[in-house]
């Protein structure tokens, strides 16, 4: 913004750098090809052949079998590699294209439509889709039970659900609560523009992302199974599930609103002598308090529902209620379970997209 | 001399080469003006200055003192003798002009008192003698992302003095306001060069601003330094060197 200086000689790419970069992409262009035939064989062969062709039920499976696909794929795919079936140089722009032609009419284009038809076939033999079960007499009968069931909620829990639905937003609610503060600090170290000054701040960034990245990764059904085991079945190893979960996403979607915000405060307030920490807190924090807190009202909002979830696995509240009523096969009471459910939910989207509205 | 610039060179990480042995001594009291184009090296030169960036090679004295290799509090309790301004303005949005303007006080305000916002008496009362000088008297508590440009960048200037500062660095100022504001704020700073004794080193566009405000004058071109003098003398041949054969002098008024 204000050092306009930048950007006077950089725009010149060096020479050395320019070469590099080619090889670079013949590199990225070849792997994708080798990847692109090398799934095409072994799907053709596994899949479309020894399944649909050959009705083979279990199949045996040996660990040569992909290398086998691999090694015929990158013979195929350096075969074919400076034709215009390439996607790899098609991709990286590699292959030069005549503008005026369409896309889809390209071979590499036919390529690609081939291969997502032989994945959309073997989609549909691997999960055993049929219309067969589908619509067969007695699954007919089966859903028309169960439908009368759930339509006729039994009114009798309803005082019972309305229970556990509170705990589940007040599980919902605390872990919430507890991750805020928790990612509030994690949040600046994962914050690249704030990290960047050394390389001590920049590793400390780069482990921080690590564990968020991970942390995140795992589903907090997982989590709860977890801390289910660690801390017993019941609402509090649901919320633990939820907090750990919570930290990591917002600590992600913190970081990335301090890494938008403007740079010209915070410069302002360093040129003041101002020690990093007022600098923080004069220059960072009055620029997200108010996206955090929508961040933070639109997370309470998805906690309620994932809490439903994970009351499946023991979580506590009204998921876990659901749970016991689908085991005991009581179709009434879960049709209860079910409206109250999607009250809540339609309720909490309500209010905190009313929330968020106002804040802005 | 309040600061010696001795053969300064600033190349950045992407290589882009800045400065490019600049020497120049900026006198007591004086209303420095840095001109040239966009790219020339400006910008950087002042925020070399205030360490807001690092040279490369050479040194700066301030006050007889090298300051190009202060760390941590050292470099800070520079800082807060070097006040600056902004292109932009760079206010705290959302906050108070009150709340701004301290906020030049940050380096001698502890950290915890800071943070709480807890400012002694007589600072505040500093504050709103700054904000009276500037003319935003009963504005004190009106939002600073709310204010004209103008009134904005004299907050920025209010905050500025509360530090103190035997310097002020100014950023093109004036490069975002229109011309009548231009002129409202650059007579504040020459308010503050002349009433209060603050050295003003100001980078500027208009030579029309330049003539009327400056003491003397250095012109910046491709990160080297190709004139220094005084603003009457830059001529039409001077004018050329500075800017390019093309460029064709605009005024304002």
């Amino acid at each position: 913004m204000n050092t306009t200086t930048q950007q006077t000689t950089s725009d010149i790419p060096n020479p050395n750098d320019f070469l590099s970069v080619k090889v670079k992409r013949h590199f990225s262009a070849l792997a994708i090809d080798i990847a692109l035939w090398s799934y095409t064989v072994l799907v053709s062969w596994k899949v479309i052949y020894e399944k649909v062709i050959m009705n083979m039920r279990y199949p045996k499976f040996f660990w040569t079998q992909p290398l086998t696909a691999f090694v015929i794929g990158a013979v195929i795919a350096l075969a074919l590699y400076m034709t215009s079936l390439s996607c790899g140089r098609a991709f990286t722009k590699l292959m030069k294209r005549d503008e005026n032609k369409p896309v889809l009419k390209e071979p590499f284009s036919f390529f690609i439509i081939a291969i997502v038809i032989l994945t959309f076939i073997s989609g549909i033999y691997i999960s055993q889709v049929s219309l067969h079960e589908f619509l067969s007499d007695s699954g007919l009968t089966g859903a028309r039970r169960i439908f009368t069931a759930l339509f006729n909620p039994n009114f009798a829990i309803l005082e019972q659900a309305t229970f556990a639905a509170i705990e589940t937003i007040y599980m919902a609610f605390i872990a919430t609560a507890v991750a805020l503060p928790m990612a509030f600090i994690i949040a600046f170290f994962a914050a690249r523009n704030l990290m960047s000054e050394s390389k001590v701040t920049l590793a400390v960034y780069n482990i921080v992302r690590f564990f968020l990245n991970v942390s995140r990764s795992i589903e907090p059904l997982v989590w709860a199974i977890i801390f289910s085991v660690w801390v017993g079945i019941g609402p509090f190893a649901g919320m633990l599930a939820l907090c750990l979960h919570s930290v990591s996403s917002l600590s992600k979607l913190y970081s990335e609103q301090i890494e938008n915000i403007s740079d010209g405060p915070i410069e302002a307030i360093t040129a003041t002598g101002a020690h990093p920490i007022q600098v923080i807190w004069y220059g960072v924090v009055p620029q997200i308090v108010l996206p955090y807190l929508s961040f933070t009202i639109y997370r309470w909002d998805i906690n309620v529902r994932m809490a439903t979830v994970i009351g499946l696995v023991g979580g506590g509240g009204i998921g876990t209620m659901l749970m016991q009523y689908q085991g005991l096969a009581k179709w009434n009471e879960v049709g209860m379970l079910v409206i109250i459910i999607a009250a809540i939910v339609w309720l909490m989207d309500w209010l905190s997209s009313r929330i968020r509205e106002s804040i802005k | 001399m309040v600061l010696e610039i001795k053969n300064v060179n600033k190349v950045y990480p992407n290589g882009t080469h800045a400065l490019r042995g600049v020497s120049f001594d900026v006198k007591e009291g004086e209303f420095l003006v840095i001109i040239g184009l966009s790219g020339s090296g400006k910008s950087t030169m002042l925020r070399c200055i205030n360490r807001l960036h690092d040279v490369s090679t050479g040194e700066i004295m301030f006050e007889g003192k090298d300051i190009t290799k202060l760390r941590g509090k050292d470099m800070r309790q520079v800082r807060s003798r070097i006040g600056m301004i902004f292109q932009h303005f760079n206010l705290v949005p959302r906050k108070s002009v009150m709340t701004n303007v301290l906020s030049g006080t940050l380096s001698r305000t502890g950290i915890f008192k800071s943070i709480c916002g807890i400012y002694s008496e007589e600072d505040k009362k500093k504050a709103r003698d700054y904000i009276k000088i500037v003319g935003l008297e009963g504005k004190e508590n009106h939002r600073a992302d709310n204010l004209s440009g103008g009134q904005q960048q004299r907050v920025a200037i209010a905050r500025a003095l509360m530090q103190n500062p035997k310097v002020l660095l100014a950023d093109e100022p004036v490069a975002s306001l229109d011309p009548a504001t231009s002129h409202s704020v650059m007579q504040y700073l020459k308010k503050v060069n002349e009433e209060l004794g603050v050295t003003v080193i100001c980078n500027l566009h208009f030579l029309s601003l330049v003539r009327e405000y400056s003491s003397r004058v250095v012109a910046l071109k491709a990160g080297n330094l190709i004139y220094e003098g005084q603003p009457h003398d830059i001529d039409e041949n001077w004018f050329q060197t500075i800017y390019g054969e093309e460029a064709v002098e605009v005024t304002i008024n």
